[in-house]
């Protein structure tokens, strides 16, 4: 009996050394300690010598240095007494690597190994089931975004086959209907997985079906496979990534690139790429230029000012912008001044930001055991989760704003309403044209009676026929701002295989104020008139809608009364 | 015959204490009642027009707090000329600005822990966004005068709001004189009321608002 509580005891001690000896740095009983100021010195060598501009940081934290032409690197940091941790270095065309920084002495060399250029177009991307296995709420948050249904997406493959979406075929428009030889290209965005693999198909729907497709549209390894993003103008967009498809140097891990240099785990060869943190990674998708007809050209000066046509990178006439998001950002910011505060703001910063609806915020991005195993702590300011939101509710909100105002002059009534695109870094709306945005004005006086408006815009037939109610507001007072693509027979709001030109972008620039101004007849000038202003945004047309049977639902943006 | 007299000396005392008091108070109180919402919280309830006052703003600290993505207060009115701090209190960086037209301002990026200050000077509704966060909002009502109040979770308000205006260093607000005056609400999700509120000047006025969702209007017509 003696002996058995003795072993016991014997083993509980053994515990505690073990717990002490594996404390995880960063840990809550690690920060309780106090801290002291430490210089770390170290080198960062490879198979051909020492490795210059490494980027150097303890694991998880903020500040790096960059080592110098001998590969050394001079670290403060602040520690505790007798704390071990890793300090990582990574650089582009490098694998990630660490070392653990001893309590004292000087630490070993950081050995980087290369990555060679050898992209095997055969490669199978793994699935995001993998990657769920350790990033389960990143792939959570991603799963539920537009992102990874590019290629199952109804509204997509309607428009693609003709169908509508009680699956009615010859239902126009559609792609393969007005071009029946011709599968198109739409795979390359909305497959990529598939188009990138050797010899695969670009139907749509065998592509969905095949087993290249990982999920349903983009996945995580096929962004996190992207070494650069270079110009090739055979591309719908103008852009093409740089793929390195192989398994790591050493070892059969996953080889991915990412924005951190200080992830250094066994499942991932991880190689920090600084393209992720850049707009320009977006650039791959999120634009659309459309090559017209040999001999053709289209007149832009009367839709475009000469700076948004150089900001749309484009000097010929011959050339159609159908979807330019990336570019009307990219404008904007080469537009501002280096000390404007929002000099500097990616696409990355707003549609992969943090949500009430994930918090508490989360200092890993690894969760489980894997976070046990492997997890690196940082502070949430350098975690992005991949939610892609655009378009939904709560993003509009804050896109757009209007303020109302009205006044009363004799028998006149006027009102003022401006819009700003107050947190849009694109115009708005952006991206595939049948989205619209809609000002709708109703004005009425003390009776409810509605006045006649005198002076201003009406909306334009293709807001919709009908009841009010429904959301048919053709005829009323009003404005609307979308990009209008027409066709050589003058119809309007034509699918992009079918444009010849653009007849109006109205769109809202980013950060700039439209101000309309609407003037109603009043009987009588004592009375005290009320004036509603509503924004709405509209993801599809109503005439497209209707015809394709689509449920589409109206967004309310904003509302004013005056 | 002792034991009595005490006792009517305190009253006495305790009646000249508070007959004064009685006398001066004119607030205005009362509750709001909302359909549509989850809580009569955070809807401004303010005086249109009232006699000018003259305030000292020297001291205020009106604050506009960031944290786990939320603006607090969510409502902040404030008077003309006032002074607003917007300390970062969370743990990412907030971008805090304003397109409004009645004060635009950017503040650029920020990290925790640091605080940046803007000051507004013209009347009206000023929607504070942040920049990143797209569900971050919050507006400050900047008023031509300190008589107005924000409504608590049942729903109750005060005019003039002495304790919420002396938190923010605005202190000793006379109650408003005798008068006819327009109280207006304000809310984003609920539709504005006007209510004709009559001060006698000896006693307190109480106030019954009820509310509907809609759309509000502006501040000053």
């Amino acid at each position: 009996m003696k002996k058995i509580s003795l072993l016991i005891g014997f083993f509980l001690i053994l515990e505690v050394f073990a717990v002490l000896s594996f404390e995880k740095p960063g840990s809550a009983l690690a920060r309780l300690r106090s801290t002291r100021d430490r210089t770390i010195r170290g080198r960062v060598i490879s198979e051909y010598g020492p490795v210059e501009n490494a980027r150097v940081r303890v694991a998880g934290t903020e500040p790096f240095v960059l080592t110098d032409r001998q590969g050394n690197f001079e670290l403060s940091t602040k520690s505790l007494a007798g704390e071990k941790f890793w300090v990582t270095a990574g650089k582009e065309g490098w694998f990630n690597n660490a070392q653990v920084a001893p309590p004292s002495g000087r630490m070993n060399d950081i050995f980087l190994y290369s990555i060679y250029l050898n992209d095997r177009p055969d490669y199978r991307f793994i699935s995001p089931v993998t990657c769920s296995r350790c990033h389960v709420k990143l792939t959570r948050y991603w799963d539920k975004s537009k992102m990874a249904h590019t290629t199952s997406n109804p509204k997509i493959l309607d428009m693609y086959y003709g169908r509508d979406a009680l699956q009615n075929k010859n239902v126009a428009p559609g792609y393969r209907l007005d071009n029946p030889d011709s599968e198109g290209n739409c795979v390359v965005c909305h497959a990529p997985s598939v188009a990138a693999s050797r010899s695969w198909t670009k139907d749509l729907e065998t592509a969905l079906w095949s087993a290249r497709t990982e999920w349903d549209g983009i996945s995580c390894d096929y962004c996190h496979k992207v070494r650069n993003v270079i110009s090739d103008k055979t591309r719908p967009s103008g852009k093409k990534p740089v793929l390195e498809r192989q398994t790591a140097a050493k070892g059969s891990s996953i080889m991915v690139f990412g924005p951190y240099d200080d992830v250094v785990v066994p499942p991932m060869g991880a190689s920090y790429s600084s393209i992720y943190d850049k707009g320009r990674f977006c650039s791959t998708c999120h634009g659309h230029f459309k090559q017209l007809e040999k001999g053709k050209t289209w007149d832009h000066t009367k839709v475009y000012s000469a700076s948004e046509w150089k900001g749309f990178g484009l000097k010929e006439d011959a050339i159609l912008p159908i979807q330019t998001t990336y570019r009307e950002w990219e404008h904007w910011q080469n537009q501002l001044s280096p000390k404007d505060p929002n000099k500097g703001k990616k696409c990355q910063d707003c549609h992969m930001s943090w949500r009430k609806e994930m918090l508490p915020y989360d200092n890993y991005v690894v969760d489980d055991n894997a976070r046990d195993m492997w997890g690196t702590y940082r502070s949430p300011k350098n975690i992005r989760p991949h939610h892609f939101d655009g378009g939904t509710k709560i993003q509009l909100k804050t896109a757009l704003s209007m303020e109302l105002e009205g006044k009363i002059n004799g028998n006149k009534l006027e009102a003022h309403v401006y819009i700003t695109n107050t947190n849009g870094g694109h115009w708005v709306p952006t991206g595939e044209t049948m989205r619209s945005v809609m000002l709708v004005i109703d004005a009425v006086d003390s009776n409810g009676k509605p006045l006649k408006m005198i002076k201003g815009e009406r909306l334009p037939e293709w807001t919709g026929k009908g009841k009010v109610e429904a959301g048919n507001y053709a005829g009323l007072p009003g404005s609307i701002f979308a990009r209008v693509l027409k066709d050589d027979n003058g119809n309007l709001n034509v699918p992009f295989w079918r444009a010849t030109a653009i007849a109006a972008d109205t769109r809202i620039r980013p950060k700039t104020t439209v101000t309309l101004s609407y003037e109603f007849a009043l009987k009588d000038p004592e009375d005290e008139p009320t004036v509603e202003a509503k924004l709405i945004y509209r993801p599809v047309i109503r005439p497209l809608a209707e015809r394709k049977s689509w449920a589409v639902d109206d967004i309310l943006i904003t509302s004013n009364v005056w | 015959m002792r034991r009595y007299l005490n006792f009517t000396c305190s009253t006495v005392f305790l009646l000249v204490l508070y007959l004064p008091g009685q006398a001066m108070a004119e607030n205005i109180t009362g509750t709001v009642k909302v359909k549509g919402l989850r809580s009569p919280g955070n809807i401004l309830i303010y005086i249109v027009k009232a006699p000018s006052v003259h305030l000292d703003l020297s001291k205020t600290k009106f604050i506009m707090d960031q944290q786990n993505l939320t603006f607090i207060p969510h409502i902040l009115p404030v008077p003309v000329g006032a002074t607003v701090h917007f300390p970062n209190n969370d743990k990412v960086d907030h971008n805090i600005f304003s397109l409004s037209r009645t004060n635009k301002f950017n503040l650029g990026s920020y990290k925790p822990s640091e605080s940046k200050t803007v000051r507004f000077d013209k009347p009206g509704i000023v929607e504070v966004r942040c920049d990143v966060h797209a569900e971050m909002a919050a507006y400050i009502m900047v008023l031509k005068n300190p008589y107005f109040a924000v409504t608590d979770d049942q729903g109750r308000f005060e005019i003039p709001d002495s304790k919420h205006l002396e938190q923010n260093g605005i202190k000793e607000i006379k109650n408003l004189p005798p008068g006819k005056y327009v109280l207006k609400t304000w809310h984003e999700k609920l539709k504005t009321q006007k209510q004709i509120v009559v001060v006698s000047g000896n006693e307190d006025v109480s106030v019954q608002i009820n509310l509907n969702r809609g759309t509000p209007s502006v501040l000053y017509k």
